[in-house]
Order: structure tokens, then sequence, then C-alpha cells
């Protein structure tokens, strides 16, 4: 169901370019799945691999700074999450 | 707060909990009624903060639920599953051009990223949908939460949308309508029309990119717009 997903394992030129380099950013532990690829949240925009920085750079920035604390970051997306009614 | 997340917004012990449960969901269901004073021990870069993270989580949602991602991470509570009889948030009553009362440029990086996203969205060339496409639906996701802007020649297009030669147009703004008004309704269902219009993934994945984006876009605009309204 849904829409396609290339995954990390057989995606190849740009996709698996932009994949690797994702790998490189820092990223809690809690975050990195047991399958040592990209995150599903990432390969869920595989069918635009250009949007992948662009849309995740924009995390960067929510997400690595401030005023809101880590916790309170993570309170904000799991309302949000919630009432969409997502499981992430 | 994974079973009743509104209740964290009412009764969690921690004031500036609640207030912040409050702010996150607001803007998810309805941006155009937040409030300052409901967030009284919020700055106002920690309200900026929150906002534009509520619309960009709202983002993650949309397109998580688009491809029907599995969950690939281990978490304590899971998640429940999505009611899909859950009817759709309530379009906003009113659409007008909006003015932040704070601006996305005071996080410059924030506001950075944001527009070279935009411009990969709405600027390409080499998409599948025509720019007369992308304008349409995001003037719809708009004004369903509250924001319009001047009219354009695409507006006109999108405002004849009762002529019979506008099925595709008809088609997209109706998984424009679900992607930003019930995203856990999106199934196989929801693309079935644009499929039947010669639309293939990709294509879709455009029109649910064109769609959320511009929700992420409005829904911070329209949520600024009404702090001090």
């Amino acid at each position: 169901m849904g829409l396609a997903i290339v995954d990390h394992a057989t995606s190849t030129g740009l996709l698996r370019e932009t994949y690797d380099r994702m790998l490189t950013r820092p990223l809690p532990p809690v975050y990195r799945p047991a399958h040592g690829g990209a995150p599903g949240i990432i390969q869920a925009h595989s069918l635009d691999p250009a949007l992948i920085p662009k849309v995740f750079g924009m995390s960067s920035t929510l997400n690595g700074a401030g005023p809101l604390s880590w916790p309170e970051r993570e309170l904000v997306n799991a309302i949000t999450s919630r009432l969409n009614q997502c499981l992430y | 707060m994974i079973a009743d997340p509104r209740a964290v917004a009412l009764r969690w012990p921690d004031v500036r909990v609640r207030m912040l449960a409050e702010l996150a969901l607001v803007v998810t269901e309805a941006p155009w009624a937040l409030s300052r004073a409901r967030l009284a021990m919020l700055t106002e870069d920690e309200i900026l903060h929150a906002v534009t993270l509520s619309a960009y989580f709202g983002h993650l949602n949309r397109i998580a639920d688009a491809v029907a991602v599995p969950l690939d991470y281990t978490v304590r509570h899971q998640p429940p599953v999505a009611e899909s009889a859950t009817p759709p948030w309530l379009a906003a009553p009113t659409a007008t051009s909006c003015v932040p009362s704070l601006d996305l440029a005071r996080r410059p990086a924030s506001a950075a990223a944001l527009a070279a996203w935009h411009a990969h969205v709405f600027e390409r060339e080499d998409g599948r949908l025509t720019g007369a496409q992308r304008s349409m639906i995001a003037r719809r996701v708009g004004e369903l939460l509250g924001h319009t802007s001047e009219p354009s020649i695409d507006v006109a297009r999108a405002s004849s949308l009762d002529h019979p030669a506008r099925s595709i147009e008809r088609s997209l703004v109706t998984l424009a309508d679900q992607i930003t008004l019930a995203p856990w309704q999106l199934d196989d269902a929801s693309f079935a029309a644009l499929r039947a219009e010669g639309f293939d993934d990709a294509a879709l994945f455009e029109v649910c990119v064109v769609a959320s984006t511009a929700g992420v876009q409005s829904r911070s605009l329209v949520a600024l717009s009404a702090l001090d309204r």
C-alpha cells in the first residue's frame, strides 16, 4: 500500500549518494534504525532524491538549535504526529 | 500522551508542557485559532520555534502516510492504528492575506532552508506537474488553512473546476484536501482518480509534496498571523 519507496539497499545514482550522505549527518543513536540504512522517514522521500537534502536541511535548523530543548521539541513532534494519526 | 494527546494540553501538571501541547494542537488542527493569550509562559522565539517545528513535522507525517513507510526504529509505546473513520478537520472559516506577528526571518537558517525547499518544489523545471497545477494546489491548501494571496492566472484556472475538462484539476484538489485536512485517510484509493488520468507514483508523490510543502508554509504563516488577532 502507498506510493513506491526505493530503499537504501536497492538505491542507485543520486538517490544512493543522497542516502549515503544523509548517514554521515549527526543523529542521536535513538533515531538510528537497526537496518543500518537511511532512516525510513528519509527513504519515504525516495521518489524525489533532490528533495531529501532540502527537507532534512530544514530539520537540521529546527532540531539542532534552540530555544526549545530536545524534550520540548519531542513533545511538539509527538503531539503533532498523534493528532495527524501518523506512526512517525 | 500517546493515548490522548489532547489531555496533555488540558491536564498535564507542568503549565509549560500544557502550553506547548496546546500550541501543537492548534497549529495542527486550526492554525487560524492560535492565540498568544494561551501561550503566556512562552517567549516569542519559543513560539516561533514551536510553530515552525509543528508545521514541519506535519510534512513528515503526510509523506510517511503517502508512502505508508513502516516504523523502523524502536519505540517504547507503539502508536495506535490510524482510525480512517475520523472525519477531516474543518477548513478555515475565512481566508485572508496574512501578516505574521512573528517572522521566520528571526530564525535565518530555518528561513533559508524553507526558501530552498520551496524553490525546489515550486520552481523546478523537471517536475511532472505544470507550474499552474502546483500553484493551484498551493492556493487551495492555503485557503483551507486560512490564507489567501493575490489572484493570479493560475487561480482563474482553479476557480473553474466544475468544467468537465478540468477533471485532473478536480482530482488534484481532492487529493490536496485530503492531504491537508485528513492525512490519516491517505491510502491507495486516494490516488485512484489521478492514476486513471495517467499519473504514476513519481507524479503522485509530487502532488503530495506540493500540497504538504504548501501546508508547511501556510500553516506557519496563518498561525503566526493569528497570534495577536
